[in-house]
């Protein structure tokens, strides 16, 4: 195993951890609805928001790395260098992650100033890490870019997919740049913190989800590479094409000028053709390999990753990405369970399979298969699947009541969230919240004894 | 907008998708399985689709540029997924030649 390899089983158990985080401060966010009151005076629902969706982000982003540093080692036949540097950031980057979870549990806010700034929260939602943390994970980022770059440099190799990674990289580094405030005029500063998050979840983010699947691909399905690579540049391009330009359906309320809004509203109503081609794919290649291979959870949630990503971004965004709809459903639990669905979909969905097919050579299984997988992966989906339902009606209520029947006053805001849909919906989504970690707790456990009952189930179909 | 055409019409976008998403599931599973009936239920699946679009272009207050968008996305609907499969096919088969 080569040393970037090692150093990705240790980004895959960062980044199962942060799930769980993430789980645990999502039911805490949840409950907040049904109990405001709720560990009032001591944490507020503000923390443990922020700390959902700040987790959200890094355990993606290291399910992101780890599979990059597992699966380009085979691309280029050599280990990626500058690995020492990439070994003790990893550390680094772990500590980061703790010290301003502590901050934010502790400290939770300080004062309009600098210091605050610098040490406790930058205040800008999703990317909320004080200046330093947030300085740490460019560095982190760059290290990151170098591990890729000059691996290909040194070995004189640069394949389609390499290729693309690399181009990604780019702006994958400098949009984060985005994240230190440096504007004081609040329609410019969010004109341009929607670059950030837009530009890193619909764009740049997909790019790199999409090199990682072509690689898993080769391995889990042997598809070849002319193949793969044929559908990256064809998906990529598609992806691209049509979400870029959706940024502008972002661009409700903070005051930028209209055209944004039928631009916004045009691209992303296209978004939805590309993903139905991947559901396409998805059904080609579980027909040829007869829904059978070595690794059926890494398949499985392959499949998932393809079906997820259509209903979750495809037919939820569709929803309210129209600029009659997204003028009353912006910025209300609509969008929420839009992005419940979409982040699951594209990309969680994706990162879990790509851990179960490492598990699978690291711990020399021919087959991967079993009963608790099942659970797991039935579980997490219907708890999400249930959520983005639950969310879903709240949101309808929200949008119904506040915006198109109270015109989004004070008042209107007040009987929006005390409207019986509302709150049903989020004691629903509470329930659901449950389920789905129930599934994470199943499925932590099954990564971390998959070997012993794989076994088992290996030797018979050995034995066949 | 009138307030309770605002969850029509989201309701009927979200079904406009959802019925394009499963024509071409269906479609994928008629040409993998080679079944004549599954091909038949994919043509229905489409012309639900296709209902949604016309309720969608006839009944909701969208704008004249949105609804010619439905329209235009419908057209590309039906024909992404038997563009994509024989694509798929193509690139296999002449990767099996090889």
């Amino acid at each position: 195993m080569h040393r970037s390899q090692q150093l990705a089983l240790k980004y895959f158990a960062a980044a199962i951890t942060l799930f769980g985080v993430m789980t645990l401060s999502g039911l805490l966010s949840a409950y907040y609805y049904v109990n405001p009151d709720f560990l009032f005076g001591l944490l507020h629902f503000n923390i443990a928001k922020t700390l959902h969706i700040d987790t959200m982000v890094i355990w993606l982003l290291m399910g992101f790395m780890g599979a990059i540093y597992w699966l380009l080692p085979d691309e280029f036949g050599r280990d990626l260098s500058g690995i020492r540097a990439a070994e003790i950031l990893f550390y680094v980057f772990c500590a980061a992650v703790a010290v301003v979870a502590v901050v934010f549990v502790f400290v939770q806010y300080g004062s309009s100033n600098e210091t605050a700034l610098w040490l406790i929260n930058q205040g800008r939602k999703y990317v909320e890490a004080p200046r330093w943390a947030a300085i740490g994970v460019v560095v982190v980022m760059l290290v990151f870019a170098y591990n890729v770059i000059g691996t290909a440099y040194i070995s004189r190799k640069i394949t389609g997919i390499a290729a693309v990674l690399m181009i990604d990289l780019v702006p994958l580094v400098l949009l984060y740049l985005i994240a230190f405030p440096a504007i004081s005029n609040m329609s410019a500063d969010l004109f341009w913190w929607w670059w950030l998050v837009h530009l890193w979840v619909e764009a740049t983010w997909e790019v790199l989800i999409g090199c990682i699947m072509a690689m898993a691909l080769m391995q889990l399905l042997g598809t070849s590479r002319r193949i793969v690579e044929g559908w990256l540049y064809i998906e990529v391009a598609l992806v691209l094409g049509t979400g870029i330009l959706g940024l502008g359906h972002h661009y409700f309320w903070i005051g930028t000028p209209n055209y944004w809004l039928t631009i916004g509203g045009f691209f992303s109503a296209l978004e939805p053709l590309p993903l139905l081609g991947m559901v396409i794919h998805a059904v080609y290649d579980a027909g040829a390999h007869r829904m059978k291979t070595t690794n059926q959870p890494a398949f499985y949630w392959l499949m998932a990753e393809a079906f997820g990503n259509f209903l979750g971004a495809g037919v939820f965004g569709f929803m309210i990405t129209l600029p009659q709809i997204n003028l009353y459903a912006h910025g209300t639990q609509w969008t929420v369970s839009h992005g419940h669905f979409a982040f699951w979909g594209a990309y969680a969905c994706g990162v879990l399979s790509v851990i179960y097919l490492v598990l699978q050579k690291t711990r020399g299984l021919a087959h991967v298969n079993g009963t608790l997988w099942k659970w797991s992966f039935a579980a997490l989906n219907l708890g999400l699947i249930g959520m983005a339902g639950a969310l879903l009606i709240s949101g309808f209520a929200q949008a119904f009541v506040e915006r198109a029947i109270g015109g989004s006053t004070h008042a209107a805001f007040v009987a929006g969230q005390e409207n019986k849909w509302f709150i049903e919906g989020m004691i629903a989504r509470l329930i659901f919240g449950f389920v789905f970690a129930i599934g994470y707790v199943v499925l932590v456990y099954d990564l971390l004894t998959l070997g012993r009952r794989a076994r088992l189930v290996a030797v018979p179909a050995a034995a066949e | 907008m009138i307030r309770l055409s605002l969850l029509e019409t989201a309701l009927l976008l979200g079904a406009y998708v959802a019925l394009a998403g499963c024509y071409g599931l269906v479609y994928a599973i008629a040409r993998l399985q080679d079944s004549a009936i599954l091909r038949r239920a994919a043509a229905i699946v489409y012309a639900l689709h296709g209902i949604t679009a016309i309720t969608i272009v006839l009944w909701t207050p969208l704008e004249v540029v949105w609804k010619g968008l439905i329209v235009a996305s419908s057209v590309a609907f039906f024909a992404i997924p038997p563009i994509t499969w024989r694509h798929l096919q193509r690139t296999h088969e002449s990767e099996v030649h090889q």
